[in-house]
């Protein structure tokens, strides 16, 4: 029984996720271990719950989310439409929602969710018959989260929609010529939608540019940040001895900056381990997606791979000045319930795709 | 999909791990030493520079409100030794436990700045300057502070500032508040807090170990606030201060033509210079205890009986609902009764007016004259022209905790008493006593409105853009019967019944009417409000004194000081 149950598992995959979810509690402890809030037992919870959704999912396999996919994404759309109305405010942008004792941020269900629509949109549609209706649908289907994200504002999650889109896309087999024509318009209409951008998203871009801009407000944690990896140097100051993140110079670094304390507290040495660690992870799912032939399976796993990697790249490199303070977490190391159930959710998808896969 | 497709999308990933990978040599190998070095006490500092706050100035550019320059001690905690503390409480004159208090209490960030004592001498500065190298963490920040030059003279106008508390602070914009920021609390500083306030600005240094600067890593100026420009004259307000010195007064002055307020002065008032500075809180407390209530703005914040002054709405209304013409006579033995067993009500003139008209009604302001004309009226047809001209309803003004007035009506003492409301109440409401309450400011609304033939009014007190005086709502008042009050308040003054006679001045006519409002047990409130001149009127009026007595005395002949000041001020004598 339970070599059936384990038979579908992808090894090298699961040991990547434990080691990084490891690593993860380890420095939630130490970024947090002088406040309240025992974070580290909180999730030590998700961890489990997670884990438990990373086995399950491939025991159902992908094809019936495939199959409920489009009520999914009707379900997240109303819960985003939900959250414009009625989430609670924090930090400013309305991005969670409430319920009772459990708060949940929809916009996390909602990569998922607008994924597998489209996934499931244009598996079902061959790319060399009426490619431009099947791309314009798949653009709506991907443009009503993505401008009802931006509206709460929450304008880091509502950018993952892109290179997840593009990279579907470009898998599924769009001409070239079309990817660049509509992220090229795309681009142009940049300047258009600054004069949508709230204040606060305004100045973070700009100061991404330019952190002397603001040496008041996003500056100042911008350089901190760097600082605090920086300092780490190759060998890093000893666990739970940074002196940057332990000070609080940098905020939120159970979250969305815990890779500063990582960065500071294993040096470069720590960095390389978790940037192998994720290297691993993408390296499984590349050798999962030649195993199938399965066109939704390959598209699945490349969006799966693309949002994976677009969050890494993205709050890694913040870290150091490589990209832009957006509120993004470090998949399956960064504190949060929402955001490692559903990497781990997303994951177990790729590990159906393996336990379904044809043998050759 | 294609088999390149895949492989491209394969080598772009690890390309930009590869990327990542280098970008972490970069900062954590390469330029490791560095940030080491800077994060090793941490050398970067972040000093935070407030913006200058914008100043208020009257209609002729003098400065109502202005920033002058102090020395604030300030301290970076992480960087005090230990022996640091009893020196600066020798220097500062203070006790060691306090100063580690200030610098122990809330701060924006880790090494932000505390305040340890603000505004003090220069010598003192200096001296804390010379000594620098024996006080690390110490330093000396110069500052602007508001100043108020006049003092007590506008203070109701311009208010006040104060610290920010704790709450406010974390519900603000970070970038326009800081900690120790202040926010306008009354007044003008209250209302055109955003404008006044500029946008904060910082400075990140770096610093050696013995938390000297080394250089300015970056630097964003403060953005200074921009001023606020009155419609109040500075010398006519200061002059009216003057007049009403030692009584608990309110005269505001309108310029009909731009309806900006020359003057809004509240006796007895405060030196708004006792909030800014920490030193003054005895002050400050004498000021709050003060059985005058010297922080009131008699002017908008409180609401006192009009008494027949309220006779214009009266008036009005009974004109307008066709209740009498201006030639509708009533006879006047010196007292009323409204049924043969009510109470008796009298004339302020025992002896009676005798028969008189509407015009001899309001001259000499009969108290009998408005009975009889309330009785053919509903407290619904007087409240209707009450807040047709502005009573109980708000005002426009730019000051902060504005109190409107109090129109009663038959639902409104339902409401407030569970009673039905009494035909002795409507003759009471008639003649401006009884429930009615209103504010100064109100009645010089009011007078406007009657002065600028029914146009609506809003008195205010910042410039603003002119807009055409001949354009713009009008209340629902017919101009003819308009024409009647305001010829019978130019009787007011210029007939020898005249209630408001000892107003006259004799270099125009001038249009008013009194009130006198009982106030028992104490002396009655009195009141004038006019228009001046009769004819092309400029200036709109209130005058009210708290328990003057009489209008037709008190006020009037303080109306009568303040055009002669206006005329003093503002007509250049003919050579």
């Amino acid at each position: 029984m339970l070599r059936r149950l384990f038979r579908g598992i992808h090894l090298p995959l699961v040991f990547s996720v434990l080691a990084l979810a490891m690593i993860g509690l380890l420095f939630i402890y130490s970024a947090s271990y002088r406040d309240a809030g025992q974070y580290e037992v909180k999730q030590l919870f998700w961890i489990a719950v997670g884990l438990a959704v990373l086995v399950g999912v491939p025991w159902i396999g992908y094809r019936p989310f495939l199959s409920i996919s489009y009520l999914f994404y009707i379900v997240t759309i109303i819960l985003l439409a939900f959250v414009d109305f009625l989430g609670s405010k924090h930090l400013g942008a309305q991005r969670w929602l409430d319920l009772g004792p459990l708060s949940i941020q929809p916009s996390e269900f909602a990569k998922l969710g607008t994924m597998l629509a489209v996934v499931n949109f244009l598996g079902s549609h061959h790319p060399w018959e009426g490619q431009t209706r099947t791309v314009a649908t798949a653009l709506f289907l991907l443009a009503v989260p993505f401008m009802l994200i931006v509206k709460q504002p929450d304008l880091g999650t509502a950018l993952l929609f892109i290179p997840m889109s593009i990279v579907m896309l470009y898998l599924w087999g769009v001409r070239k010529r079309f990817l660049f024509t509509v992220f090229g318009s795309l681009a142009l209409a940049v300047p258009l939608a600054w004069e949508f951008l709230k204040g606060y998203q305004k100045k973070r871009l700009l100061v991404f540019l330019n952190p002397n801009l603001d040496p008041l407000g996003s500056g100042y944690t911008a350089l901190q940040a760097k600082i605090a990896v920086g300092s780490g140097g190759l060998w890093g100051k000893g666990y739970l001895a940074g002196t940057q993140t332990q000070l609080h110079f940098v905020p939120e670094h159970h979250t969305d900056f815990i890779f500063c304390v990582i960065g500071e507290e294993w040096g470069f040495l720590g960095s390389l381990l978790v940037l192998c660690l994720y290297g691993a992870l993408f390296h499984a799912i590349f050798l999962i997606m030649q195993h199938t032939t399965d066109v939704k399976a390959k598209l699945l796993c490349g969006g799966v791979l693309a949002l994976l990697f677009s969050h890494v790249m993205i709050n890694i490199g913040m870290t150091f000045g490589l990209m832009p303070i957006a509120g993004l977490p470090l998949p399956l190391v960064s504190y949060g319930g929402s955001s490692f159930i559903m990497t781990c959710m997303a994951l177990g998808l790729v590990l159906s795709v393996y336990r379904e896969r044809s043998i050759f | 999909m294609t088999f390149s497709r895949f492989h491209f999308f394969q080598g772009a990933i690890f390309v930009m791990l590869g990327i990542l990978g280098l970008g972490l040599f970069g900062t954590q190998v390469v330029r490791g030493h560095y940030y080491r070095e800077l994060s090793q006490r941490n050398h970067i500092r972040l000093i935070p520079l407030e913006a200058p706050r914008g100043r208020v100035l009257d209609q002729k550019g003098r400065l109502l409100a202005t920033n002058r320059a102090s020395y604030n001690v300030i301290a970076i905690p992480e960087d005090v030794t230990p022996e640091v503390y009893p020196r600066l409480a020798k220097l500062l004159n203070m006790d060691q436990k306090e100063i580690r208090r200030r610098m122990s209490g809330g701060r924006e960030y880790p090494f932000a700045p505390a305040v340890i004592r603000k505004d003090i001498s220069q010598e003192l500065a200096f001296l804390i300057e010379e000594r620098q190298p024996e006080l690390p963490g110490v330093s000396i920040r110069t500052e602007g502070v508001r100043s108020y030059p006049y003092g007590e003279t506008a203070a109701h106008v311009i208010g006040y500032i104060g610290a920010l508390t704790e709450k406010e602070y974390d519900q603000l914009d970070r970038d326009r508040f800081g900690m120790n920021s202040m926010i306008g609390r009354a007044g003008i500083e209250k209302s055109f807090d955003d404008q006044l306030r500029g946008w904060r600005g910082g400075e990140q240094i770096e610093v050696n170990a013995r938390a000297e600067l080394v250089r300015v890593l970056s630097e964003r100026k403060p953005e200074p606030g921009r001023d606020v420009r009155l419609t109040v004259d500075l010398e006519f307000q200061k002059r009216i201060m003057e007049m009403i010195q030692g009584v608990h007064a309110s005269v505001a002055v309108m310029d009909l033509q731009t309806q900006g307020l020359l003057a809004m002065a509240s006796s007895p008032s405060y030196d708004p210079n006792i909030f800014v500075s920490p030193s003054s809180s005895e002050q400050r407390l004498a000021v709050l205890k003060n059985e005058g209530f010297p922080m009131l703005d008699r002017s908008v914040s409180a609401a006192y009986p009009p008494g027949s002054v309220f006779k214009l709405v009266t008036a009005i209304a009974a004109l307008e609902r066709g209740k009498i013409t201006p030639q509708t006579r009533f006879v006047c033995n010196g007292s009323f009764r409204l049924g043969p067993k009510s109470k008796m009500a009298h004339c302020w003139y025992r002896e009676g007016h005798g028969s008189i008209n509407l015009y001899e009604a309001l001259e000499r302001s009969c108290n009998v004259y408005f009975f009889n004309v309330a009785k053919r009226l509903s407290p619904e047809d007087i409240a209707y022209y009450a807040h047709e001209l502005g009573l109980g309803e708000p005002l426009k003004v730019e000051v902060a905790r504005i109190a409107p007035g109090l129109i009663p009506d038959e639902a409104w003492k339902q409401q407030r008493f569970h009673q039905p409301w009494y035909q002795g109440e409507t003759l009471n409401m008639a003649i401006g006593q009884g429930y009615v309450l209103v504010t100064p400011l109100e009645i010089l609304r009011l007078t406007a409105i009657i002065a600028n033939n029914g146009r609506v009014v809003q008195p205010h007190l910042v410039i603003q853009d002119p807009e055409d005086p001949l354009d713009g709502p009008r209340v629902a008042i017919r101009e003819e019967n308009l024409d009647v009050i305001k010829k019978a308040m130019l009787q007011v003054v210029e007939s020898n019944y005249g209630t408001g006679q000892l107003a006259r001045v004799d270099f125009e006519k001038l249009a008013g009417k009194t009130g006198t409002a009982q106030a028992p047990p104490q002396k009655s409130h009195s009141w004038m409000t006019g228009f001046f001149p009769y004819k092309n009127p400029k200036l709109a009026f209130v005058v009210f004194v708290e328990h003057g007595g009489s209008g037709g005395v008190t006020s009037a002949r303080l109306v009568k000081k303040m055009l002669e000041i206006w005329k003093e001020l503002n007509v250049t004598p003919v050579v």
